[in-house]
């Protein structure tokens, strides 16, 4: 913009500049207005409701119950199943987005199509399909069995194997999609010069290769532990009692207890845990960019 | 040559576990849709005999499910107006104008996609309780749309900034007013990507399920509302039938969405050589 219009006299210049501003400023008021009123205001409501006692006295005894007994121990298992479920769908995302990188074109993008299309079919309806693929007659099971790796049947659901095997397929697509991206983006040429110097398979994986996706497997890991934290309709509905997790406490909390302070403090804690999940993934692109800049 | 093997070796495992993982991503969703057409839901895969049953008691007398269905559609189209009125304005402040404060209006703008969907869902129960606003179509459709517009926004962000921006100089060049480059020139090169956005706003909304189950009453549940107490509560056969129906609207949706994107792909180019061979010739590309 400023070089094409070097050459012009000043003050149309100022003018015109400003008249873009106020058109920007008039085209963004909508979205402003609309997010601040419907999302700022009312998630700043929840972290007032939840320092403040019944009586309006300012506490923190909401938090003191959220970080004691069984809501302590909720807020474990919430961490223990998103940090198995990031733990999975970063090593199958890896592995996944590795094989179809190396695919020709065309069959990598019906690859990608049956990783992506899933993803924008309701969480539920593929929950259920879960749920009817791991039953005692379900397809796993017949099959496990049919290939005499079991006797009986396993008990896939309503444990942790479910929740994990449920979540981290919910997950994958973010995984996949972003490692697919960042495995694309390798420049060969690279792996080509190390093989050229003698550098073996193993050696070029190690100190090439890994060095280059290590950011974006530290980003991809780190959003689907944020994406499982506040998840519950996959864990809710594949888990037993031992599974349930801040969201669906959160729930149970507003819906069935009326103890909307007591939501609102876990609320606040899930939403100081997602921050400190996106301060680390910031934390590591940096790390990165100064890594590669430093290479080149 | 051992190396040779042992790769090949290697490749051929891998190969072959991401064939396993990625049937597995595809199997729950052809086991639904068979299921469905089967007698006795859920019992075993294959099916032992066929119907069509599960598909009548969907809509047979004192089902929930058209309600249900017919509500979520109500409350997705609202959104999606709304989602869309946001989307364009906003990603025409983004794009084509210079806006003060234009990262933090960015971030705000995408803001409810980082945020955990139940702590949005959270805040706007705070915010329709007290308004006795709770079973509102109207307040789920103000909600969803908080979960909507961030998507609309990205999809029109993108959308403009594909548009070359020499053509609607050159169209002012010529003299058409700000109103006629919109028309003739900003829409219907917009148009594919408004399509595509206005899908994504729709398919969000008709699955959300956080919003829903804190803003719905008895009266108003959604569907996806429906679906979990059916599957959390009282497995009901009939959620395999509407399952499928699910799949194949999101099938559809996407085969539209990629359908909208193909056709609009020729027109600017359409449109560039032309203009680019008339009136704008060489001063757009400049060479550095």
């Amino acid at each position: 913009m400023a070089a094409t219009l070097a050459g012009a006299p000043a003050r149309p210049r100022r003018l015109l500049a400003s008249r873009r501003t106020r058109a920007g400023i008039l085209y963004a008021l909508p979205a402003v207005i609309y997010l601040l009123a419907l999302f700022v205001y009312p998630i700043f409501s929840t972290l007032l409701l939840s320092v403040k006692d019944l009586d309006g006295a300012l506490t923190l005894h909401w938090y003191a119950d959220a970080l004691t007994g069984v809501n302590l121990s909720v807020l474990f298992t919430t961490l223990r199943i998103a940090a198995e479920t990031a733990l999975f769908s970063l090593v199958i995302g890896f592995l996944l987005a590795n094989a179809i990188s190396r695919l020709r074109p065309l069959v990598a993008a019906l690859a990608m199509l049956i990783v992506v299309v899933p993803h924008f079919i309701s969480a539920l309806v593929r929950t259920y399909g879960w749920i009817i693929m791991l039953g005692d007659k379900g397809l796993v099971n017949q099959l496990l069995i049919s290939l005499g790796a079991a006797g009986a049947p396993y008990q896939l659901l309503y444990n942790e194997i479910g929740v994990v095997i449920g979540t981290t397929a919910m997950m994958l697509p973010y995984t996949v999609l972003l490692l697919y991206g960042v495995m694309r983006g390798v420049d060969r040429r690279l792996l080509a010069a190390a093989a050229s110097m003698g550098a073996g398979r193993v050696t070029i994986f190690r100190r090439i290769y890994l060095p280059l996706v290590a950011p974006g497997l530290a980003t991809a890991g780190l959003l689907s532990f944020i994406l499982a934290l506040g998840y519950y309709i996959t864990p809710a509905l594949m888990g037993g009692p031992n599974q349930t997790m801040i969201a669906s406490l959160i729930n149970q909390q507003v819906m069935k207890q009326n103890q909307w302070n007591g939501a609102a403090a876990e609320g606040v804690i899930l939403l100081l845990l997602t921050f400190a999940g996106l301060l680390l993934v910031k934390l590591v692109s940096s790390l990165g960019e100064a890594k590669k800049r430093s290479a080149s | 040559m051992m190396e040779l093997r042992s790769t090949l070796a290697g490749r051929i495992a891998l190969t072959a576990f991401a064939t396993v993982v990625l049937l597995f991503l595809a199997l729950p969703i052809v086991v639904i849709v068979v299921t469905s057409f089967s007698k006795s839901a859920f019992a075993s895969f294959p099916p032992d005999s066929w119907s069509l049953g599960w598909y009548e008691t969907l809509f047979a007398d004192g089902s929930k499910w058209p309600g249900a269905l017919s509500l979520s559609a109500l409350i997705a189209s609202l959104s999606t107006v709304f989602s869309l009125i946001i989307g364009v304005t906003a990603a025409t402040a983004l794009t084509r104008s210079e806006l003060p404060l234009r990262s933090a209006v960015y971030a705000l703008v995408l803001g409810p996609l980082i945020i955990p969907h139940i702590v949005t869902a959270l805040g706007l129960f705070l915010l329709f309780e007290p308004a006795s606003m709770l079973g509102s179509p109207l307040a789920i459709a103000l909600g969803h749309t908080v979960m909507a517009s961030p998507i609309a926004v990205m999809i029109l962000v993108a959308t403009l900034r594909g548009i070359d921006e020499r053509l609607e100089d050159a169209a002012a060049s010529m003299g058409a007013g700000r109103l006629t480059i919109a028309r003739r020139i900003t829409f219907p090169l917009a148009a594919p990507g408004m399509v595509a956005a206005a899908i994504f706003s729709f398919i969000t909304s008709f699955d959300d399920f956080y919003v829903s189950q804190f803003l719905s009453s008895v009266g108003t549940l959604t569907l996806p509302v429906q679906i979990y107490n059916s599957l959390m509560f009282d497995i009901d056969p009939s959620v395999t039938a509407i399952s499928a129906l699910l799949i194949a609207f999101a099938i559809l949706a996407l085969v539209l969405v990629g359908l909208v994107r193909w056709l609009g792909s020729g027109r600017q180019n359409a449109l560039l050589s032309v203009e680019t061979a008339t009136a704008l010739g060489a001063p757009g590309k400049e060479t550095p």
